[in-house]
């Protein structure tokens, strides 16, 4: 059945409507860029030093997430119970909790003088304002997305390929190693994609528990509130040419992977 | 000699299979759609668990091993070529999961019997229909088993294509125990050196494809239904 023009319009226009919204405060962000203002937070040592520890925590969020979630994910594929969807109602937990909420409750369950923060505390790792405290932080927030696309990774193969896997002889130690994650693998890197994204954006629950050491979006907020949009959004700019420049490259790498697999 | 009995209760009916199958038989399982064909082939397989079963292949009761150990390759109807490897990287699977030394002229042999040389380092999605079932056939000939089971390896080819696959398959004819499930009396026909027909999770043995027909007295062989209670093996 042909779409009525009028429906097609429709259609178009908002898909055009939500395309500029997405890029229009991006774009005017770099349009508005005071450019010697930008070089000057070039040269800012702070600035570099909290974008690094933006993407460490972030990279060791999403590493932390991986080696939860993917064994998680695994689990729930091959475990079709009635617990099921509530267990992955469960895992979707994080994303509807308000992020200063999230990083109350951290504080509450990992502060010193809690029984988990002393039993860490007994190991050299304390969280509140350290890096242990914003990959918690982080990793939380963030670990869902990792689970969920790792989850629809597994479902999405064809359980006749892992048949004729263990029909030729493979185990299933060798059917996950050779068959399950190859083929999920697009999927995997696309939640940890989007956990880092996740991750490097993630401002309310590290301001709770973890402030120092700074992270990008504290600088960022931080500048704002005691110097206003001149001086926090050079940093912005910054912040999303870095993640730009990551995103591609590992969305490229994901691309190009779920290619070879179709 | 591959000996089945298995009893499994599906939601309408009852698979009640009961058959022996001579080495390197050709035996075309015959049968309507959804008469529990493919459910019988998942049993002997190990894929699938059944009430009550027993496998026996070559007087070993393999009933209990997982389908890694039982020697019996089941190829699924569809395209179970892995996407991510090339035609090669499916040829080598079965003896990179053995961790038998790479042989590269072994896979090369059997890739230019099954006419499958020219495509080995294409992907399975730029390869044809027919040249996806022969190079499934070689994968599992390289994996060295006793039984092959191909559930429904023509049902997805254009006529032409089907009639060059079946004369290839009646060269593998004598040199390994296979079970063609189908539900097409041509196939049958053309490669059963036995047939063994299965209406409603019954299984129905006939010792040729004549003896097929002569017992459904002419009619379709759909219609053979209410001569089976004469000719059901024990």
């Amino acid at each position: 059945m042909k779409n009525p023009k009028w429906l097609y319009l429709l259609v178009i226009t908002l898909t055009i409507i939500c395309l500029t919204f997405i890029t229009l405060p991006i774009l005017n962000v770099f349009i508005s860029l005071d450019p010697e203002n930008f070089k000057n937070t070039l040269k800012d040592g702070e600035v570099w030093k909290a974008i690094f520890t933006s993407l460490k925590g972030a990279t060791f969020a999403t590493i932390v997430g991986l080696i939860m979630g993917v064994p998680t994910s695994y689990f729930l594929f091959q475990t079709e119970s009635k617990y099921s969807e509530l267990i992955e109602s469960v895992i979707n937990l994080p994303i509807v909790i308000p992020h200063v909420a999230v990083g109350i409750t951290l504080l509450e369950l990992l502060n010193s003088n809690s029984p988990l923060g002393k039993f860490f505390s007994h190991l050299g790792i304390s969280f509140v304002d350290t890096i242990y405290g914003i990959i918690i932080a982080m990793c939380f927030v963030s670990i869902s997305y990792t689970i969920t696309s790792s989850l629809m990774g597994f479902r999405s193969i064809n359980k006749e390929l892992i048949w004729t896997a263990r029909s030729l002889g493979a185990s299933p130690y060798q059917v996950v190693k050779f068959v399950i994650l190859p083929l999920a693998f697009p999927y995997i890197l696309r939640g940890a994609i989007l956990s880092f994204a996740r991750s490097i954006s993630e401002v309310g629950a590290i301001l709770i528990i973890a402030y120092y050491p700074i992270t990008a979006p504290v600088l960022m907020y931080e500048r704002f509130e005691d110097y206003g949009l001149k001086s926090s959004t050079p940093i912005a700019v910054l912040v999303i040419c870095i993640s730009l420049i990551i995103f591609i490259i590992l969305l490229s790498i994901s691309y190009r992977r779920e290619k070879r697999i179709a | 000699m591959l000996e089945v009995k298995v009893e499994k209760r599906l939601k309408s009916f009852k698979i009640e299979a009961n058959f022996r199958v001579k080495e390197k038989e050709y035996v075309v399982v015959l049968g309507r759609s959804g008469a529990g064909k493919s459910m019988i082939a998942k049993v002997i397989s190990g894929i699938e668990r059944a009430d009550r079963c027993k496998v026996i292949l070559k007087g070993k009761d393999i009933s209990n091993l997982p389908p890694e150990k039982r020697r019996i390759s089941y190829l699924p109807q569809s395209n179970t070529l892995f996407p991510h490897m090339s035609i090669l990287e499916n040829l080598e699977f079965p003896l990179r999961i053995r961790k038998e030394k790479f042989n590269r002229r072994k896979v090369e042999e059997i890739a230019s019997q099954f006419n499958v040389k020219e495509i080995l380092f294409k992907r399975p999605s730029e390869v044809s229909g027919g040249e996806v079932q022969r190079v499934a056939l070689a994968r599992a000939i390289l994996s060295d088993p006793e039984v092959i089971i191909l559930d429904e390896p023509l049902s997805s080819l254009d006529f032409l294509t089907k009639i060059k696959l079946i004369d290839f398959l009646k060269e593998l004819k004598g040199r390994r125990t296979i079970l063609h499930i189908t539900h097409d009396p041509l196939e049958a026909e053309k490669l059963a050196d036995r047939v063994l027909y299965v209406e409603r999770g019954r299984t129905f043995y006939f010792e040729s494809w004549k003896d097929f027909i002569e017992r459904a007295r002419g009619e379709l062989p759909q219609k053979i239904k209410e001569f089976f209670p004469y000719r059901q093996q024990s």
